[in-house]
């Protein structure tokens, strides 16, 4: 449960999902991540998790706007998002499996 | 207010950090009004980014830059340190402890260190800022922005002066009329505005450090009082452990009696405490005055 929920509600989880959809500045992205996952995240929170996926080569900036910068996902970024949301799936499809196995033979 | 803090709070984050994603983040806090625990994820958020250096933009910040971000820095962990380095200083000030001191070599010399160690590093603090205060005066006569930065620096400390005068003055006044709960709150009141004007003071005197344009001789000067300061304090941190551990050990009639404003902590658990705020406090300075040297060697070559 704990696994799940931590996987999950991983910041940089969230924030490569938000930008799955195509580029979107910081605000966009914390109004985003409320609307499908429910987590507001504080700025600190958003922008610790996008310096970390911008250093690992997973997310790029383009030119600001304003003084708003919109990211982007890299190459790397959709595989290593796509890698990590399969492995999410396989476990809670595993699980729900189990459970509704265990349902019927109750 | 909240608006204001959370502004400050930025300034608690790298320079890298702030040079690179700033102007991002102060436009974030003005779509999405701030509230309490804003605050409180930014100064988090700062410090996991000094704790993770490896995930720091990098080529935003020069060498010379990267020297003024850790002087000041160092100076606001010496802030903070030296609120706890008093908070050892009344927790041990009494008659019963001295007495104890003579008794117990350990306990004496620990107490000595502690004091010996103070001192190198206050003076350390004043000749390393005494250079940076001179090239920053020359250049306030022609620039009125820099003028501004160094009289916020001087208010704060204005403005702590006149509390301690307030609270000398009811001390000497109402003493025998003042509960201790009235006392105890009046003390934590003074040490948090103590913190918060020793903070004010920290970020205008390196707003202005970063406006004076200072040789590189000189920011080596105030590089090696950094490092001065530094190891002053691991050694004051070293030094009350052993005092702390001396003293549950040599008397512990001493190390068990009630301490601190409200008297619910015990003269150990006050002295831990103190402990782990020196100890993060010198762990984020020597932080820093590594990544300046490593800075400084840059310099030199360039």
């Amino acid at each position: 449960m704990r696994y799940i929920s931590e996987r999950s509600n991983d910041p940089g989880l969230l924030v490569l999902t938000s930008l799955a959809d195509g580029p979107k500045h910081g605000y966009a992205i914390t109004v985003d991540i409320e609307e499908f996952a429910g987590v507001r995240l504080g700025p600190g929170t958003l922008y610790g998790a996008l310096s970390r996926l911008e250093s690992k080569g997973l997310i790029e900036a383009l030119p600001a706007e304003d003084r708003r910068r919109p990211y982007r996902m890299t190459p790397d970024g959709v595989a290593a998002l796509e890698a990590e949301l399969r492995q999410l799936q396989s476990v809670t499809t595993r699980g729900l499996e189990r459970l509704s196995v265990a349902a019927v033979a109750r | 207010m909240i608006a204001r803090l959370s502004r400050l709070a930025l300034r608690l984050y790298p320079l890298a950090y702030q040079r690179r994603y700033g102007d991002e983040m102060r436009a974030l806090l003005e779509d999405q009004p701030p509230r309490a625990r804003t605050v409180l994820n930014l100064v988090k958020g700062g410090l996991k980014a000094h704790l993770l250096p490896a995930y720091a933009p990098g080529d935003v910040v020069g060498p010379a830059d990267r020297v003024r971000a850790s002087v000041s820095g160092v100076l606001l962990c010496w802030i903070f340190f030296a609120a706890a380095g008093f908070g050892y200083y009344k927790s041990t000030e009494d008659a019963p402890f001295s007495a104890e001191g003579h008794a117990h070599p350990l306990l004496r010399d620990a107490h000595l260190a502690v004091q010996a160690f103070a001192l190198i590093a206050t003076a350390a603090v004043v000749l390393g800022a005494i250079p940076l205060i001179v090239a920053a005066l020359a250049r306030a006569r022609r620039d009125p922005s820099l003028r501004r930065s160094m009289a916020l620096a001087l208010l704060p400390v204005v403005v702590f002066g006149a509390l301690t005068a307030a609270v000398i003055a009811i001390a000497h006044s109402h003493a025998a009329n003042h509960t201790s709960t009235a006392g105890g709150g009046i003390a934590i009141t003074w040490g948090i505005a103590g913190l918060a004007c020793g903070t004010a003071c920290v970020l205008s005197c390196r707003a202005a450090l970063f406006a004076t344009p200072v040789a590189p001789d000189r920011l080596r000067v105030s590089l090696v009082a950094g490092t001065t300061v530094t190891l002053a304090m691991l050694a004051i941190a070293a030094a009350t452990a052993l005092y702390a551990i001396a003293l549950s050990v040599d008397a512990s009639h001493l190390a068990g009696a009630p301490n601190g404003p409200f008297q619910v902590l015990s003269v150990t658990s006050s002295l831990i405490l103190q402990l782990i705020v020196m100890m993060i406090a010198g762990a984020l300075a020597f932080l820093a005055t590594t990544r300046a040297w490593r800075a400084e060697s840059q310099l030199a070559t360039n």
